[in-house]
Formats: C-alpha cells, sequence, structure tokens
C-alpha cells in the first residue's frame, strides 16, 4: 500500500508545475482568453515535451505512460488555468486508443500523440471542449456509441469560459461519421478522470489564492482569515479539494492497474471533482469580497473553467446516479452468486 | 502509487480473516448497557488471548508490532466481521500508547498488561464542566500531601467511568503558573477509592455511556504522575493525538456496511429510481468511498514523511457529517419506521447528533485545519 506518487510521477508533477509557472502566468491567460485564441508558443512546447501524447502507446507514437501520469498533467494544466488544446488532444487519444479499431488507432493516434492535430471528444448533441480547429472530432451518442465525425460539421459556440474553445454540431452533420466499435467506455471512463484532475488543479489553485488573499486583506483591524467565518470555509474548501484529490487519484491508478475498477473510479472521481471545482472557486469569489467579484481578478477564470469543465462527461448528479446503480448491481449479484 | 496491499499485509488481513471465522464475539445484549459491557470486555478477553488485543502495541508490551497498515486492517476486518470494538478502547489507544511515551518502567509493567486483557478497563478525565474543548481551562485542583496527592474538582463526558478502575487524569497542580497550560500534570488515578464518585448521565439515546466524575479528596500517589509535575499539557497532547489514529478505518467500515444496509432497503421499496434517492444514496458512497482513501493517503504520509498531511485532520470531520447524513436519510427511506423504538435506525439517527462534538467538535476541527494545516491566522 503506498498512496503517493513514485519519485518518477512526482519529477514529472514538479517539472509539470515549474513549466506552466513562467510559461502559463496568469497575465498569459488573460491575454489568451481576451484575444480568444490559445497559447499558441505555449502549446508548441508541451508538443515538443510529448505531453499530448503522454498516455498514448508507444506503438502509436506516445510515451506509453498511465492515466495517472496524464492525470499529473492535467492536474496542473488546470492549476495554470493554461489556455491550450490539450484536454481535448486526449480525450480523443483516449477514446480512440481505446474504442477504436486497429486502423482508426493507426491513422489518428500518431498525430494525436505528437500534438501534429488536435483532437476533441464530445456529446454529439452538446457542447465540445476544444473542437473548433481540432483535426479529429469524436461524438458520443445517447446509446454510449461514438463516432469519428468531421470537424468541418462543428460550429464554435462562445461559452462562460473563454480560456478554452467551444463548439457544437452543425444540425445537418449529426448523422454521419464512422463508428468506433470497441470499448469507448473505456477511454469516456480515462477522459472522465483526466477532467477531474483538470478540477483538482483548479480548486488547489483557487484555495491558494484565496488562501494568500484572506492573510492579507485587513478589515475592522485585522486580517479577514482570523474570522471563522472565513476560516471555516477556507477548511470547507480544503476538504473539497482533498476529497477530489482522493478519488481522482485512486481512479487513475485503477484505470492503469484495476481495470474492473475503472467505470466505478471515473464515478466516483467525477462525482466529487465536480462539487469540489465548483464550490471552491464558488467560495474563493466569495472571499475575496467585492474584488472578487471584478474582471481584474483573476479567480473567474477559475470559476468559469471549473462551471464548464463540472459539465463535461457527466456532472455530480450523474455520476451519483451511475454510482448507485453500479453499487446496487454489485450487491444484487452476490445476493444471487 | 500501489494500492494493493504487500505480500505481508496480505498474509496480515488472510490470518485475521481465518481466525475471525472461528471466533465470535456472540450475539449483541440490547437494551442493557451493562450486560453489554460485559459482551464487549469477553470479546475484548478472546481478542487477547488470540494475540489480537493490542495490534498495534510493540512486541515487548505484548502486541503484536503491527504497521500502521497493518493497524487499519486489523480494523478494517473487525467492522467487516461484524464484530465490536474492544471494551477498552480508550486503554488500547490511548492510555497504553501515552504510557509508552511517557511512563516510568514501574507504570508500564504495572498497567500495560491488564489493558490488554481486559482485565483493568480505563476513562479519559480531560473534559470539565467548564472546559470543553479547551483544555488548558482545566479548573480540578491536585495538591501535593506528603508523597501524595489529593485531587478536587469534577470531570465531565467521561464514558466508560462506571467501569473503569483507571483514569487518565489532567489537574491543575500550579495555578499560579504563568501560562495556563504550564500547571498541569498528567496522573493515574484510582477509581476504586472513597473520593471518586461516577454519576451517569443519561443521554438523548436514554443511554448512560458518558458520566460526570466528581473528585473530593482522592488521593493519588507519587509514583502515579505521568512524564512530571507541571507537563500534563504535553502528555495530553500525545493522548489526543493518539485519538483517531487506527479507529478511522473501523467507523468507515461501520459506514460503508449502514450504507449498503440502506441500499438493500431502497431496493426493497422500489425506490432506486427515484433520482432525488439515487444521488443521495451516490453522494453517500462517495463520501464513503472517500473517506477510506483519504483515511489510507494519510497512512502514506505517516509512513512515509513521518507526519500525517492534510488528510489527517480531515478524517474525523468527514466522517461526523457523513454518518449523519446517512441515517438522516434512512429517516427519508424509511419512513416512520426508521423512528420506531427498537429500530436500529432510531437509535443511529440519535446517537449520530453526538459525533460531530464527541472527540473534537467539528467547529474546533475546522479551527484546527485553519491554522494548523492552513496556515491562517489566529482566531479571533
Amino acid at each position: 500500500m503506498n498512496f503517493d506518487f513514485t519519485a518518477d510521477q512526482q519529477d514529472i508533477k514538479r517539472t509539470a508545475h515549474d513549466l506552466l509557472a513562467s510559461r502559463s502566468s496568469l497575465d498569459r491567460v488573460r491575454e489568451a482568453a481576451e484575444s480568444g485564441t490559445p497559447d499558441a508558443a505555449l502549446w508548441n512546447e508541451l508538443r515538443d515535451l510529448g505531453w499530448p501524447g503522454i498516455a498514448v502507446a508507444e506503438e502509436h507514437g506516445g510515451q506509453g505512460l498511465g492515466t495517472l501520469e496524464l492525470a499529473i498533467l492535467l492536474e496542473e494544466l488546470g492549476y495554470a488555468c493554461a489556455v491550450t488544446p490539450l484536454l481535448g488532444t486526449v480525450l480523443a487519444a483516449a477514446a480512440i486508443e481505446h474504442g477504436g479499431s486497429d486502423d482508426q488507432r493507426a491513422r489518428w493516434l500518431p498525430g494525436l500523440a505528437s500534438g501534429e492535430i488536435t483532437g476533441a471528444l464530445g456529446p454529439a448533441d452538446g457542447l465540445i471542449p476544444d473542437a473548433p480547429g481540432a483535426g479529429v472530432v469524436v461524438a458520443l451518442d445517447a446509446d454510449g456509441g461514438a463516432r469519428l465525425v468531421d470537424p468541418a460539421s462543428v460550429e464554435a459556440v462562445k461559452t462562460i469560459d473563454p480560456t478554452r474553445a467551444y463548439g457544437r454540431m452543425r444540425a445537418d452533420g449529426t448523422g454521419a461519421g464512422e463508428a468506433l466499435t470497441g470499448d469507448v467506455a473505456a477511454g469516456v471512463d480515462r477522459g472522465a478522470i483526466a477532467v477531474s484532475a483538470e478540477l483538482v488543479g483548479i480548486s488547489q489553485r483557487a484555495l491558494e489564492m484565496t488562501l494568500e488573499y484572506v492573510k492579507e486583506r485587513k478589515q475592522f483591524g485585522t486580517p479577514v482569515g482570523a474570522f471563522q467565518a472565513v476560516s471555516h470555509r477556507c477548511a470547507q474548501m480544503l476538504l473539497y479539494t482533498e476529497s477530489a484529490r482522493s478519488a481522482t487519484y485512486f481512479a487513475a491508478w485503477a484505470a492503469d492497474a484495476d481495470a474492473d475498477r475503472l467505470a466505478e473510479g471515473a464515478s466516483l472521481a467525477k462525482a466529487a471533482a465536480s462539487e469540489a471545482g465548483r464550490e471552491v472557486t464558488a467560495s474563493a469569489i466569495q472571499a475575496h469580497g467585492g474584488i472578487g467579484f471584478t474582471w481584474e481578478a483573476d479567480v473567474h477564470w477559475f470559476y468559469k473553467r471549473a462551471q464548464l469543465d463540472a459539465t463535461l462527461l457527466g456532472g455530480t448528479g450523474t455520476h451519483r446516479a451511475r454510482l448507485t446503480r453500479l453499487v446496487a448491481g454489485r450487491r444484487a449479484g452476490a445476493a444471487t452468486a | 502509487m500501489d494500492l494493493t496491499f504487500n505480500d505481508a499485509e496480505t498474509a496480515f488481513r488472510d490470518e485475521l480473516r481465518a481466525w475471525f471465522d472461528s471466533h465470535e464475539p456472540g450475539p449483541e445484549p440490547r437494551h442493557d448497557e451493562d450486560a453489554h459491557w460485559r459482551w464487549r470486555r469477553d470479546w475484548q478477553r478472546q481478542l487477547g488471548a488470540g494475540g489480537w488485543a493490542g495490534v498495534h502495541w510493540p512486541q515487548e508490551y505484548g502486541g503484536r508490532g503491527a504497521t500502521l497498515t497493518q493497524s487499519a486492517i486489523f480494523f478494517e476486518e473487525l467492522g467487516r466481521a461484524g464484530a465490536p470494538l474492544p471494551a477498552d478502547v480508550l486503554g488500547l489507544l490511548l492510555a497504553g500508547p501515552t504510557l509508552m511515551v511517557w511512563g516510568t518502567d514501574a507504570q508500564k509493567e504495572r498497567l500495560l498488561p491488564t489493558i490488554l486483557s481486559a482485565e483493568e478497563t480505563w476513562c479519559q478525565g480531560f473534559s470539565e464542566p467548564d472546559a470543553g474543548s479547551d483544555l488548558a481551562a482545566v479548573k480540578t485542583r491536585a495538591v501535593k500531601d506528603g508523597d501524595e496527592w489529593v485531587v478536587t474538582g469534577q470531570k465531565v463526558w467521561t464514558s466508560g467511568a462506571q467501569y473503569a478502575k483507571w483514569c487518565m487524569l489532567v489537574a491543575r497542580t500550579d495555578p499560579d503558573a504563568p501560562k495556563k497550560h504550564q500547571g498541569l500534570t498528567y496522573f493515574v488515578l484510582d477509581m476504586e477509592q472513597e473520593g471518586v464518585q461516577v454519576r451517569p448521565l443519561r443521554q438523548i439515546t436514554g443511554e448512560s455511556e458518558f458520566n460526570e466524575l466528581f473528585l473530593e479528596g482522592a488521593r493519588i500517589s507519587d509514583d502515579n504522575v505521568v512524564g512530571g509535575v507541571g507537563n500534563g499539557w504535553k502528555v495530553a497532547l500525545t493522548t489526543l493525538m493518539n485519538e483517531r489514529a487506527g479507529l478511522a478505518f473501523f467507523l468507515q467500515v461501520r459506514l460503508r456496511q449502514q450504507l449498503d444496509k440502506l441500499i438493500d432497503e431502497a431496493a426493497a421499496r422500489g425506490l432506486l429510481d427515484d433520482p432525488v434517492v439515487a444521488e443521495k444514496l451516490g453522494d453517500l458512497h462517495v463520501r464513503v468511498e472517500v473517506l477510506r482513501l483519504t483515511a489510507y493517503r494519510g497512512l502514506t504520509a505517516i509512513e512515509k514523511y513521518g507526519q500525517p498531511g492534510p488528510e489527517g485532520s480531515l478524517t474525523k470531520w468527514m466522517w461526523s457529517d457523513t454518518n449523519q447524513q446517512l441515517v438522516q436519510l434512512a429517516a427519508d427511506i424509511l419512513g416512520a419506521d426508521a423512528l420506531v423504538a427498537d429500530s436500529p435506525w432510531a437509535y443511529e439517527l440519535l446517537r449520530a447528533r453526538g459525533n460531530s462534538i464527541e472527540g473534537g467538535t467539528t467547529e474546533i476541527l475546522k479551527n484546527i485545519v485553519a491554522e494548523r494545516v492552513l496556515g491562517l491566522p489566529r482566531m479571533r
């Protein structure tokens, strides 16, 4: 039993953290978000480092590492609120790697792994993150199936989150596309874990920004962090963040080491992380007071991204209900076995 | 990261499971506290005879020298077997480990063996009517008289006092000390003497798990000072730090069992398709799993870095919150049936209200998290 990263994984985390701290400051995030264009220089650098292919098999040009390493990168990406198409690209790669045919894998994974093309994955009838400009788009149907659809059939959609591009399928393009016939769910569940990891990073950053603020900001002659109404809110933010972290790390480990627990792990992670992301970023704005409500303060980028992430691949409610079905099914199975 | 048990841990678990298969606590007596106590004490004797009473104690004191993970496995398996906690949890988890750190050789020799065998059990004399969560406000006085101390004062919330032979007592020995926590001393008080009076406190469940303790001229020999006169604060912190370690896993497994029972109840009533019920049960499942996982993360932090991470301060708070929500949902799912007097859910519903008060109130835990984990300024 060792519920902590290996030395290699800690290195990846530290390296990713330091790189994003120097290349994706909140000033850069603001610039990219306000101009509505991803940070191209950052994306090129991440491509050179092999980030898009971290979890893609080596035979397809990836680094052949696991969901845990992918989660580590996504957590740091969320912590920085970096404006890149990495999330969509790794989600598409996971779906094609697990849900695609040999031919589909050979055709798409090398480009996604190198970042030569970007990818996107999302519901056929809803918002798809990183879809505008993607080289391959995986559309999920309500019945659990998935199709590779023509990126030309995607139209850009403005959301409340300007740190990420969103698109949706044009009404006339929803019927077409080449089906993925493999284990789509195994890919989508890994995707849900990646989104959860991003939410953990968002929560962690929002908590840290808040702590820094409430230690400095004085009201009635005392730092506001000394008031229990504020400090207890911060304690609650930590509880949410650590809960999401425990669930997400477990899920990522299960994806690599114990595939029988992947589905449950993914729902556990997404339920906990979606809740954490929303609650923690909302609390961050409240604890910042009026400043937190302004465009000038950076805390809103995290709130906005958390709101969208919390809905991707199913929100808290969807995943809680799925967990109840899984657990009840297991108990019913045990009773009849 | 590797969340599987290693060979030694698996072997430990399998040996324990085999033992549980051939040993049973017998049926739980209900509505009779004395019988209930005897039942748990007999169970502890069985555990002790099998070498399972103080698994985390070093071998030199009669324990198994189990690692933290093995201790966690012990409590998990105890819960999974549906067995009760041993009677003298306070002796095994608090008094024993405190004496191992601070006690004299004579104290260890005299007091440790009878904890394991459940021959003599313990209570904890920390809380006072005017000092709930504030240990430095202790008023009970101990005054030197020859080679003895004479104790006067009142303690409260003393669980198990009616059965205890010994009490971990914190008393004020220097009322003039410049700081309030400097004038405290930690004693082992013999409960079987004239100056000690135990008065049961009836709780909202109708039971008397807790007591008031009146000390009027109770005597403690010099030999029963623990850790030196005036060091009571430090010694008591050792006790408090031990308070929640390990037990988290037993409580977690109990939660799991209760939740599974509730899911079965909901299924039997055809309520699993009710979206509100499904969401709430799913929420509880997330909480119970997160509690288990977070507790394991805490163990890894202690094993790797020698001290708990932020996880340690969070688990008791998470547990009490989750348990309270679980029993409340049971009342929604079972309706009034959950509230009839002999329903186990009715008892749990009432008992759970104590969870966020005993062993550190949720408010105090939040203060600790805010100040010690998050580094926020001291409360105003």
